[in-house]
Formats: structure tokens, sequence, C-alpha cells
């Protein structure tokens, strides 16, 4: 199918730190209503299929993708869950409809963190069994080995990654959806507690809970549907061997692949001068370094400095995660590259309130699965 | 914002927990490996020819052509410090009385994760020698845990 295909719907649930008031089914619910109202379209007769993102851990059930029909009103329909970042979820919808059987289907990535009474002993559950959890170490022990080298390699400082996090909570502050919205001086963020040096405890994100549904539509449809479709232009997702005794510690090479991908579908090489505001993986402060260089907006070593010199600001050359990112917002576990999607279709459509852009029309969301993963996706959409 | 308007104070919830035991079988290269390590105190890898590569831990495939590895070889027992960390959280998230030393130790065009011993934090330098300690001979099981740590080398 060559036509193209379109954003036309956008709810969210959230974000909070705790959802102590709402089961994840209901925050599912009050999200889908609010897309489908949103595209103006009828769930139970006019979307003709469901993408949903969850891990069975995560969520405390085995089989979780049979809880998910109901409250996005897809029972007797097709739905299928994959696991993966909420990215690969859009990436997925985005297939279906460019297969050319389905006009119109929804997607749907949530986060009840809070209720995850565990999550250390989960997350280390993801660990190689043989090779590295009979160490027991917390699985930040990863993040913390890969700035380590990230900063060796490209000689980039913790002061420059404390400007991450102070740029996006400071960012977040502007934000209504983002529980983590604060201003901190460098001070306040490097003299914090140190979680697995040189990676502090404010360098790592909380989470927060929520969820978040988008509609998509083919061309046709989206038309007469929506009077401000986004456009789908590229989508890109790559993995690379997952093993903590084969891959590169110092870059990025699975979001650098994933980048080109969407890059080509999209028509260009190079995002610098195209891309006009990008929203990405900031779960950890040196990650939005990391992924900046991975995705070509500039050279190894130089997202620290551009970060400093007040580029990556809502007022810079390049704004990244205005929204206030996942440090701003909370780390919304397999629904994170979603939320990180949901912000910049608010943004081109120019409905991003207090933090709206000026003169936007290309924006680009990105993300990250995660400790202990390797796997990463890519987006680029356009008014 | 929310659905239900009642005290969020009182919110009902329900607890539950699950067992969850597995056995991972070690496989072919897993075990060469393992009893490597357990029987002569060696590290052992694996060379792809065709890509000019050594697998460590041992593999019994080639991740880059995908071919059968079949050259096992023995990388001895000093690597180099690639990337370290020091850990303030345990496996269960709650603070570390004593902070632990991890690392990334290269070995061949692999390398092990594991804790380092019998070190400073101020001698550590990335490309330093280090030296795997092991259990003696008679405690040691065919695990990563036969490592008691690495220290610095000579």
């Amino acid at each position: 199918m060559n036509e193209r295909v379109a954003i036309v719907g956008i709810g969210w649930s959230g974000y909070r730190s705790k959802s102590a008031d709402l089961s994840y089914k209901e925050l599912i619910y009050e999200s889908a209503v609010k897309a489908y109202a949103d595209a103006g379209v009828d769930p139970r007769k006019d979307i003709q299929s469901f993408v949903t993102v969850a891990e069975d851990f995560h969520e405390g059930t085995s089989i979780f993708d049979e809880y998910t029909p109901d409250q996005l009103g897809a029972a007797l329909k097709p739905v299928h869950t994959i696991t993966g970042d909420g990215l690969h979820g859009l990436a997925t919808a985005y297939m279906l409809v460019k297969t050319g059987q389905f006009d119109i289907v929804a997607v749907e990535g949530h986060s009840k963190a809070s209720n995850i009474l565990t999550l250390p002993e989960v997350t280390a559950y993801a660990q190689d069994p043989i090779l590295n959890r009979p160490l027991r170490f917390n699985t930040h022990f990863v993040a913390g080995l890969e700035m380590n080298r990230f900063l060796f390699e490209t000689g980039t400082t913790q002061e420059q990654c404390a400007a991450v996090v102070q740029k996006n909570r400071r960012n977040a502050l502007n934000n209504p959806k983002a529980p983590y919205g604060a201003d901190l001086t460098l001070e306040d963020i490097l003299s914090g507690p140190v979680l697995s040096w040189p990676l502090g405890k404010r360098d790592s994100a909380e989470h927060s809970d929520g969820a978040i549904v988008m509609v998509l539509a083919s061309e046709s449809t989206a038309r007469h549907l929506n009077d401000k479709p986004i456009w789908i232009l590229g989508m890109g997702w790559c993995n690379d061997s997952p093993s903590l005794e084969s891959r590169e510690w110092g870059e990025l090479p699975y979001i650098q692949k994933a980048a080109q991908i969407a890059y080509r579908q999209a028509g260009f090489r190079n995002p610098q001068g195209i891309i006009d505001f990008a929203e990405i993986d900031d779960t950890y402060s040196y990650k939005e370094l990391q992924s900046l260089e991975a995705l070509g907006f500039c050279l190894p070593g130089e997202a620290g400095i551009l970060t400093e010199d007040g580029a990556t600001e809502v007022d810079g050359e390049l704004p990244v995660n205005a929204s206030g990112g996942s440090l701003g917002m909370g780390h919304m576990i397999d629904a994170t590259g979603l939320a990180r999607a949901l912000e910049v279709v608010l943004q081109l459509r120019g409905e991003a309130g207090l933090y709206q852009l000026e003169d936007v029309n290309v924006g680009l969301a990105q993300s990250w699965r995660g400790i202990p993963t390797t796997s990463g996706a890519v987006a680029v959409l356009a008014n | 914002m929310t659905l239900l308007e009642r005290d969020p104070k009182s919110p009902l919830t329900w607890s539950g927990n699950l067992p969850v035991t597995s056995r991972y079988t070690f496989g072919l290269a897993g075990e060469k490996f393992f009893r490597a390590i357990k029987d002569e105190g060696k590290i052992i890898g694996s060379y792809c020819k065709k890509c000019d590569h050594t697998y460590v831990p041992a593999s019994q495939f080639c991740e880059k052509c995908l071919a059968e590895v079949s050259d096992w070889v023995d990388v001895g027992t000093i690597g180099e410090l690639h990337t370290f960390t020091v850990l303030y959280e345990g496996y269960d998230g709650a603070r570390l009385v004593q902070p632990e030393i991890v690392a990334f130790i290269s070995l061949g065009d692999g390398g092990l994760i594991h804790r380092l011993g019998e070190i400073n934090l101020d001698e550590i330098y990335f490309g330093m020698p280090l030296e795997a300690v092991f259990l003696p001979e008679g405690q040691r099981q065919g695990s990563i845990l036969d490592i008691r740590y690495f220290k610095p080398a000579g």
C-alpha cells in the first residue's frame, strides 16, 4: 500500500507517581475513550484491529495479553499484544495499516509501575540467568558501566549529564502531565545519592503510572476523520546482540541503525536541518546525550557541550524533551516510547500548551527498552 | 481527572505472588566453558576463523556470520578493564552498606562481568590488567561464582 499513514486520535490518562484510585483497566479505558472521541471513531464499529504493549512480569499476570481487549472496545476484534517498547507497538500498528487490510487501527501502552512491589528483582530477572544473575547485582550496574565507558570514550562529563536532568525537570514544570517537575541546580543533582557511580540517583528517572492510546488511519480515511492528521514519515527499530559480553559499551549502534531505517523511509539521510525537535530516551541522563549522538544530530562527544550551551533547551536550535522527558514525566516502563510519540504529536498539532514550540513541522521520537536491553526504536512524524 | 471519586487514602487492593524456579541448560559451549573453569581453572573462548573473532564466554556459533564455531582457545585468566562502576544498591533495591565495584573485563574479543576485589578505587584505570581469582578446586561447582572476583594482575 502506498498510501501514507496518520495518527488521527490521541488519548492519555495520567501521569502520576501513584494511581491508587484506578485499576490498570480504568487507566486504559480513560485513555481509549479520549482517543476515540478525538479521532471521531466508534471503536465497536470503526476500529478494525488493535495492538497493545505489555510484559507479563510488569503486569503481575501470566498471558497478560488476554486481559487487553475489553477496556479498549476490542472484544471480538483482531487484537495482539507485543512485548517491547511502546514505539514498537506504534510500528506494529503502522504496519497493520500499511498492509492495506485495515483502515483504522488502535495502539495502547500503559504503566502501573507503582503496583510492581519488587521491580528491582523483576528487572534483575531479565539478566542472563547463567552468566550474570548469579552475581546478584542490582541491574542499574548495566547503566553504570555504560555511562562510565561513554564518559571515557567521548570526554562527556557528569556535569553535562546533570545539565540534562536540570533541563528536563525544568521543562516538566510547564507540563501539567508531568509529576516530577523541579527547578534544581547542577549542585543539587551532582550532590545527590549515588546509584551506580558515575550514575547518580537523580540521573535516573522515577516511574509514573498512566496509559496512552493512539488511533492510526490510512491517508484516505484520515483525511475525512481529522483536520490535524499527523503523518508517520518513517519508523525503524533495531536490536543488538543482548549479551553483556558482546555488546558495545560506549555507543548505541542499535539506535543508529533504527534511525537510519526511519530516515531512509522518510527520504533523508541526515536529520540536521530537517527534524525541528525531538522527544528521546532519557531513562538516565547520559542516555539523552548518547542517543542524540547515535541519532546523528551531532558527533560523539558533542551532545554534552551542546546541552551545556543550551542548544537542546525549548528555545534552542533543537529542543529535546520539551515535555520534560522521562526524567520530568516519569518512566512509563513499556509505554515510555508511546509517551514520547504522544508529545511529538501534541507539538505538531500545536496543542502542547505552555511548552508549545514555535514553527515545528517535523519531529522525532526515540525509545530504548531499558536495562538490560539493547532494543530501540525511532519514529519520524510530521504535520 | 480521575474516573472514580472516592477516598484515595483507602483504596482496596489484593496482593499476589508466584514462586518462579527454572532450570537453565548451559548447552554445548556453556558446558565446555564452565567445565574448564571448574576442572582446570581456565577461561576458554571459541574462535571464528572467518570473522577472526574470539568469543568469550565460548559460543557454539558466530553471531556475526552465523557459522558454527569449533575452535576452542584458552584466553588466559588475565584480561583488561573495559569499564567499571561502583554499585550502591543491592539486588532488591536496598542501599548497600558496602558498595561493590563491578566491571566488564575484556578477554579475547568478549569478556566477563564480575566484581573486583583486592583493589582500591583510586588505583583503577581503563585498560588496567585484571586477573581472575578462582575458588579452590574442590569448592568449584561449574558456575560464574567459581570465579570469586578479578584483582589487579601482577
